[in-house]
Order: structure tokens, then sequence, then C-alpha cells
């Protein structure tokens, strides 16, 4: 079993990876055959038992559950029943009060905008830099290139924090400072590991053949790199686009470090409510669901996708 | 003209190796460089050579030393319970098959929620007066008043209740990783020891878990990693405070460099920091990991 690591989650939530590794980007046939081995190995099989464990996890999920949907019932009470003592679970009268308090306040809008432009523009530049990075890895496994990813993966290992002012102040530097370029270079740095981690294990899954068919037939290396492999990986792209996207668009540090006033991102404005307007509680709730709603459909509307990232190759056989 | 393969492989890395030279190593580099300078926090101010005064500063500082084991503690608390509520949900997921995968994809919810807004909504539970923790268990009769545990303003127990969200975060990561791991145990050997008359406790101990081994020391490596450098969740509760109680080392870090205006000293620190992840990391890879050794 060969394992490396790799991760998620610095603005911290996001995509926790693991390891170089065979398993096949979709649920392919090996996915199928070894869950069906498990099935008669691990699963449970007395019907009292079963029940047991049902009772368990329903109860597993409603802990895990509750504290999001407390979030979102909050966020529709009157702001005056918000911080009601002692508290109710419902809200007593539902309301958007909240929600237009929330958005209507100066700055949050503007805030959505520069949140989606910082992570649009990190993600494109990731994928730039690492699609090819990754395939230079592991097609042509030369020293430079395992020197290349165990550098990578040191990366990963470095606070924010210790990086955050020298890189705010090269940005000054440049007459960058509080742009959404900026921040999305810093978050370049803490989704580019990950990405070149990521691209890696998806490349790692491509026959050899296929390019080498397309070589013969007298296509150049790039050639055959851009009209063969990324069409073939993809789905890898689109799953390593959605870890570089959540990376940046949760991430906090950097952006309470690099930005003033124009290119404030929401996760900073939702930190300053609790300073600057006493405690609006209210407002909070609303504005951090409006925030985590999308990417949480989004999650479960690509959940497949996903789940086969976060867990490729964090095993491998 | 043709270049050789090795060379053309370089050149497809060459970009993102400049990136992370320019943005990651640069930066680290000043680091180092101004832990050895007395700087003032004006732009364009004094900046004195003062050698490694600044890490005997760090050294001998209460908060530093103090952030150092509240860091260790922390980390040590988020990644045990993280690692055995992970298992459990992973084994869980596993015995009940496939008809629960729907359930797995809504466990996974947390994980997409920014830290930030994680660290808000549990201390708007934990807080006191209108927390709602405090205010059910009243009403289920286990305290006796709502505000009698000070979740996040009780010194004793803060660095706890910070860690709450972190855990309620990225349980959902380890638990991925491990039920990852448990498909992969071959499904032979399972009914070998179940006919064997293996109970249910050896079967974890000695059979699962030995198994799982790499996978474990993945995924609690790349957490641990997490864990240690955890910020936001601890700044939106509590700010470090009270009286310091939860301030690990990436919040001492920050408030010594922009609080306190001393980037001379909190580079030290940020040094140290680093070096001690890096350490810390390593063995933790060699030992749990110990590749080579599983074939």
């Amino acid at each position: 079993m060969r394992v490396a690591e790799r991760t998620t989650h610095d603005g911290g939530t996001p995509p926790p990876v693991v390891a170089g590794t065979s398993v096949p980007t979709t649920t392919g046939s090996s996915g199928r055959q070894r869950r069906g081995v498990n099935r008669e190995g691990l699963e449970a099989g007395r019907r009292s038992t079963r029940t047991l464990l049902w009772v368990l996890l329903a109860a597993a999920m409603v802990l895990y559950g509750f504290p999001f949907l407390y979030l979102l019932f909050t966020s529709f009470k009157t702001p005056i029943d918000t911080i009601a003592v002692p508290p109710t679970i419902l809200p007593r009268e539902w309301t958007l009060e909240n929600y237009t308090n929330a958005l209507g306040r100066s700055g949050v809008l503007a805030s959505f905008i520069n949140s989606i432009q910082t992570a649009i523009i990190s993600t494109v530049l990731s994928l730039v830099l690492a699609v090819p990075a990754a395939y230079g890895i592991t097609r042509y496994q030369t020293l430079s290139g395992r020197i290349f990813i165990m550098a990578a993966l040191v990366t990963r290992m470095v606070p924010p924090v210790a990086i955050g002012i020298p890189l705010a102040s090269m940005m000054a530097a440049v007459g960058l400072s509080d742009t959404p370029i900026a921040l999305s270079i810093a978050h370049t740095t803490i989704s580019l590991p990950l990405s070149i981690w990521l691209m890696s294990s998806f490349f790692e899954a491509v026959p050899k053949d296929l390019e080498e068919a397309a070589t013969v037939d007298g296509c150049s290396r790039l050639g055959a790199l851009w009209r063969v492999v990324i069409p073939v990986v993809s789905g890898g792209i689109a799953v390593t686009a959605i870890f570089a996207f959540l990376a940046s668009w949760n991430e906090f540090l950097f952006a309470l470090l690099m930005t003033a006033i124009r290119s404030q991102t929401t996760p900073v404005v939702i930190a300053n409510f609790q300073t600057q307007f006493g405690l609006d509680w209210g407002s909070m709730t609303a504005l951090a669901a409006v925030y985590s709603i999308p990417v949480i459909l989004l999650t479960l509307l690509l959940q497949r996708k996903i789940v086969a990232g976060m867990t490729l190759g964090a095993v491998k056989g | 003209m043709r270049i050789s393969d090795r060379r053309f492989a370089l050149y497809l890395m060459t970009p993102a190796a400049l990136f992370l030279a320019v943005f990651v190593a640069f930066p680290l580099f000043r680091l180092v460089a101004d832990s050895f300078f007395k700087i003032s926090p004006i732009a364009g101010g004094p900046r004195d050579f003062v050698g490694l005064d600044n890490y005997f500063r760090a050294f001998a500082s209460e908060a530093f030393m103090g952030a150092g084991w509240r860091t260790l503690a922390y980390t040590l608390v988020v990644v045990t319970l993280e690692f055995a509520l992970g298992l459990g949900m992973a084994l869980l997921f596993t015995t009940l098959g496939r008809s629960s995968q729907i359930w797995r994809t809504v466990f996974m919810y947390p994980l997409m929620i920014a830290p930030i807004v994680a660290g808000l909504l549990w201390k708007f539970l934990m807080i006191d007066n209108f927390g709602l923790i405090g205010t059910l268990l009243h009403q289920a009769g286990i305290l006796s008043n709502p505000n009698q545990i000070g979740w996040l303003s009780d010194p004793d127990i803060v660095l706890f209740s910070v860690a709450i969200p972190d855990i309620w975060l990225t349980t959902s990561f380890m638990c991925l990783v491990l039920f990852a791991g448990l498909q992969n145990i071959p499904g032979d050997l399972i009914e070998a020891a179940r006919l064997d008359g293996a109970r249910a406790p050896a079967m974890l101990f000695r059979i699962i878990l030995p198994l799982l081994r790499p996978v474990i020391a993945v995924a609690l490596v790349v957490r641990g990693i997490d864990a240690a450098r955890a910020f936001d969740t601890i700044l939106i509760q509590t700010n470090g405070g009270p009286q310091s109680a939860s301030e690990t080392m990436s919040l001492l870090i920050y408030r010594t460099m922009i609080r306190f205006g001393d980037p001379g000293l909190a580079s030290a620190m940020g040094t140290v920091y680093l070096l001690a992840m890096l350490a810390v990391a390593f063995v933790a890879v060699s030992t749990i990991w110990r590749p080579g050794k599983d074939n």
C-alpha cells in the first residue's frame, strides 16, 4: 500500500485529499468490485443488528445536521428574537428581516462580487499551473518531478500566518495591494499544491498507450496532452477546480491580511459584523446562510465526483 | 528539433515551480531573514540587525511557550476526537453497506462550510445567556442553570470549546478517508476471521486497524497539520481569550505582528513554529506510516 498526503482546508474546509493512486476518477469497475467483495465482509447481516445501526446513524445525522439547521432557523427570526433569552429553536415569527438587513448593508454585495472574482481567478491560475506540472510529474517520472511533488507537499505545512505579511508587502511593492488579483495569488499558494497532487492522481489513472498511440499518429507531445489526455481527465479537472474554488471561497486569514476596502471578501465582512456593529447576530446568520448554501448545493449536486476526488488515492490497494 | 523527455517534463513543471518559488519560498525566506532584525512596524522605519535576540525573547516569553503547549493540546484533542468519531461513522456506513450511501453524502456537508461561518455558528450555540446548548442542557435537567458552563468564557475549558467547530467541520474528512480504506479490505480476510470465531473487538483491533494503518497515518498527519494551523474558528469565537486561554500559535503570531507591531519577534515565532511543524510531521510520517515495511 502506498500512501502520501495532501489535503484540505485552509480557509478551513475544503479539500482534503490524499495520495497518489490508481483509483479511477469515476466509479469504475474496480471500485464496484471492491465494494462488492466488501459487502460480504463487513456488512452487517442480522436484522436486529441492522435496525440498531440505523438508529445510531439517525442519531448521528440529527446531531450533525442540527447546528446548520439552527443557523437557518435563526436567520428567519426577527432581529430581537434572535438573541431572546431563553432561545427557541424555531422562529416565533418567520421573517426575511435579517436577510434584508444583511444584504442592504453597504459593502456586502460588493464583497460577494469580490469573493466570486477572487475564487475564479485563483481557480483558473491553479489549473493553468497545476495541469501541466502534474502531467510532467506523473508521465515522465523524473528525479526533478519527484523532488517537486515532495516540495509541494512541504508547502502544505507552511502556516499561512507565516507568509501572509511578507506576501502582502510584496503585493504592495508592485502596486497590487487590496486587489482581487493579489488575494487570488495568495489563495493559489494554498490551492496549487493541492491541485498538483490531485491532478497527479488523475493522470496516473490514464493509460500511457493513449498518448503513445497519438504520438505515433504524428501528434507532438504537447498536442497529445492537449487533444488526447486532457479530454480524458476532464472529470478530474472539474473536481480539482471545485476544490480550488472552495479553498479560495472559504479562506479567511489571507483575506484579512491582504484586503482593505476595495477587495474585501465576504468571510472578512462576516467577521467584521462582530466588531463593527456590536452583536448583530441576526444579520450574521443570514449572511452566513447566503454564503454557505450555494456551495452546499453545489456539493450535493456533484457529490459523486467530489467523493471520488477526496478519497482518491487515500488508498492504493 | 525534438527536446528530450526529461527536458520536456521540466518545462511543464517550470511555471508552477516558479510560482511556488516566488510566492511561497521567497516570503518564507523573508520571514526567516526578518527574524534576525528588530523592525519598526511603520513602513520604511528603522531595521536593525539583532542576531538571535528575537529568538531569545520568544523563548523567554510566557505567551510563546503557553501558545506552543496550547497548540499541541488543541491539535491532540481535535485529531483524537475526529479520529474516534470518524472511524465510528466509517464503520457504521460500512456495516450498513450500500443503502447508507445518501447519508454519506449528507454527512459530508460541513466540509463545504467556511471555517469562519462554523466558528460563528458554534459561538452562537455556546455563547452565554442566549446560547442554545446551555438552554437545552438546562431544560433536559442536566444543568441547574443555562449558564452553569461558560463554554467560551471559562479559561479552564475554552480550549476544548473552540475545538468543537473544527471537529464538526472535518470529522467528515476523516470518515471519508477511513471509509475508502475500509472498502479496500479484502472480504475473504474478514470471512476467514469470522470463521475463526473472531468477535467484533478482536476484528477491529487485530484485523481492521492494522490493515488501515497507512490510511490512518495519512488522515492523522493531514488533519494534524491543519489543526495545528487553526486560526479562523478560534479568532471568531474568542480572539484567543479569555486571558489568552485559547491563544494558539497562529493567533499569537498574528497578534504579535498586527496588534503589537513587532514583525521581528513575530517572524522568529513563525520560524520556530514552521520548523516544529516540519519536525513533527516528519517524525509522524516515518513512525506511523513506516513506508516500505508494509511489503
